[in-house]
């Protein structure tokens, strides 16, 4: 079942003649996990916000199409620091600040915030003061914080920035699992060599526009390494003049070579 | 030769938490330092240190000849050019070339210098067409630019730069990679926190590890990043470019992608065909 669908979505911020998003028709299903990739200023941030009904409703500007969603949305932004309550002084209070704004009863609260703890890893910091945590623990606490008020569909811009690489490796398994409870998952990120083993699809996006849609080989096509957007091992086989098709990732470089 | 920097056993906690313990290390003129570490180990804690907005509890940083116990953050800025781990909200001018042109100013080094340093960095990270925007009104990613060009119109010394590429694309990266192997040409020391593992690979040479505030590691970056074994104990991960050198068992284990491509097309011209 569709959780998220436009319809030729465009939109323009306040004061701005162009679109940033130009007739983008796109849906995310229950269950699915879609990667939006594209260089700078593609679009794929604005098109996660017009997702979380941020834009235009808190940016301001104009929207034209349609914007059709089925569950209440949560977003995890690029900037984890801009997305902490200021309210509480433990990390578990953190988490169960957005829970406890749904008016939910106190043991349901508790049960999201300790699941999302767990899922996130975060069951040793829950005491501590968010004031004092890393840029990567911050950044888990935030996704902890979205994911603890059971949002059907999880909008997340490049979730992975500020996160080690085990960080990272569990956030991945993470968004797969959100997708097997049935979650919809949108996801902008320029961690492109993760995507084969998270994605269902790939959004290619360029200018404000749709350039590709299609599963994460995507991201081994002349085309998108030559707009900076394959993978790393696909973008070094074209770069070393080797013959299409290129291998998307490490596994199928060496399976080929051999 | 005295280092840029040089840390002799420093310690520091916030409050009780400790954040790094009996560190030392050094970085020459001209050397590019990677500080890798999992979130937590205490990197960013390094930038504060060096740049003056913490002292060591115990032990002492040295950034040339200057102990930085004895140094304000604006005298330090005369040798270090630090960028923070959110640097785009390091900005407040209204203009990004008047952003940029700050630190040189308040240094103090005579208008006409202000403008080659400011031009010079603007140029050094293709920003000059934008350097008549308003600083918010450009899209994260290059407003991070705009702050890294902050530093190197300082042109100190020493850069330390906290996550120089979280948010930048490919393109982005490896401006950012340009600009920092150029200034290293010129005797600039670097020190960069980094996860990002592939621009380490490109852009720097040695690695120094933290692990829950120790330095645990401190060799050649273009050893350790292909060592899957080495690394993982340690929080990270190789780069898939080192990764793919190393599973192909690439002549030389190169790390960087242009040397990989070339040592990947000089091996297949090898093979025979399949």
């Amino acid at each position: 079942m569709r959780s998220l669908l436009l319809d030729r979505a465009s939109f323009w911020y306040p004061a701005t003649e162009s679109p940033t998003l130009r007739d983008v028709s796109l849906d995310v299903a229950q269950g699915e996990v879609v990667a939006l990739v594209g260089a700078l200023g593609a679009g794929a941030s604005t098109l996660l916000l017009v997702a979380a009904d941020l834009a235009p409703r808190v940016t301001g500007g104009r929207l034209a199409g349609s914007v059709a969603r089925r569950d209440r949305s949560g977003i995890v932004l690029p900037t984890p620091w801009t997305q902490v309550s200021g309210m509480a002084f433990t990390v578990w209070d953190e988490i169960a600040f957005g829970p406890a704004n749904l008016a939910w009863p106190a043991h349901e609260i508790a049960r999201q915030v300790d699941r999302a703890l767990e899922h996130l890893q975060l069951a040793p910091l829950a005491s501590r003061d968010p004031a004092t945590l890393s840029g990567g623990e911050l950044q888990r606490v935030i996704i902890a914080a979205i994911l603890a008020m059971d949002p059907g569909l999880v909008l997340f811009d490049e979730p992975a920035a500020e996160l080690d690489a085990d960080g990272a490796g569990m956030l991945w398994r993470l968004i797969r699992l959100l997708a097997r409870e049935g979650k919809a998952v949108l996801l902008a990120t320029s961690a492109l060599d993760a995507l084969p083993d998270v994605a269902d699809r790939v959004v290619w996006l360029e200018g404000g526009a749709i350039r590709a849609v299609g599963t994460p080989d995507l991201l081994a096509d002349v085309a998108t390494c030559d707009a900076g957007l394959g993978t790393s091992t696909a973008t070094v086989w074209r770069a070393a003049g080797l013959p299409a098709p290129y291998p998307l990732t490490v596994a199928q470089a060496v399976r080929g070579w051999r | 030769m005295i280092p840029a920097l040089r840390l002799d056993d420093v310690s520091f906690s916030y409050g009780r938490v400790p954040a790094l313990e009996r560190v030392s290390f050094s970085v020459a003129p001209g050397e590019r330092v990677a500080l890798l570490g999992r979130n937590g180990a205490g990197k960013s804690t390094v930038v504060r240190l060096v740049a003056g907005l913490q002292r060591p509890d115990e032990g002492t940083l040295w950034v040339g000849d200057w102990d930085t116990r004895d140094c304000v953050p604006e005298q330090l800025a005369w040798r270090v050019g630090s960028v923070f781990q959110h640097a785009d909200q390091q900005l407040f001018a209204r203009t990004v070339r008047d952003d940029v042109s700050f630190g040189p100013r308040a240094l103090g080094v005579g208008e006409r210098e202000v403008e080659r340093r400011t031009a010079r960095a603007l140029e050094d990270l293709d920003l000059t067409a934008h350097a008549g925007h308003h600083p918010y009104d450009l899209p994260p990613a290059l407003r991070k630019l705009a702050a890294l060009a902050g530093a190197l119109a300082l042109e100190p010394a020493l850069l330390v730069l906290d996550e120089p590429t979280i948010g930048l694309d490919r393109a982005l990266r490896a401006r950012v990679t340009r600009a920092l192997l150029d200034r290293s040409a010129g005797s600039v020391a670097l020190l960069v926190i980094t996860h990002d593992l592939t621009f380490a690979a490109e852009s720097l040479e040695r690695g120094l590890v933290l692990d829950r505030g120790s330095l645990v590691c401190d060799e050649s970056l273009a050893g350790l990043l292909g060592d899957a074994t080495r690394l993982e104990p340690l929080g990270l991960a190789p780069p898939p470019v080192a990764a793919l050198s190393a599973a192909l068992d690439l002549p030389g284990r190169p790390v960087r992608a242009a040397d990989v491509a070339t040592a990947l097309a000089r091996v297949a011209r090898g093979k025979p065909a399949p």
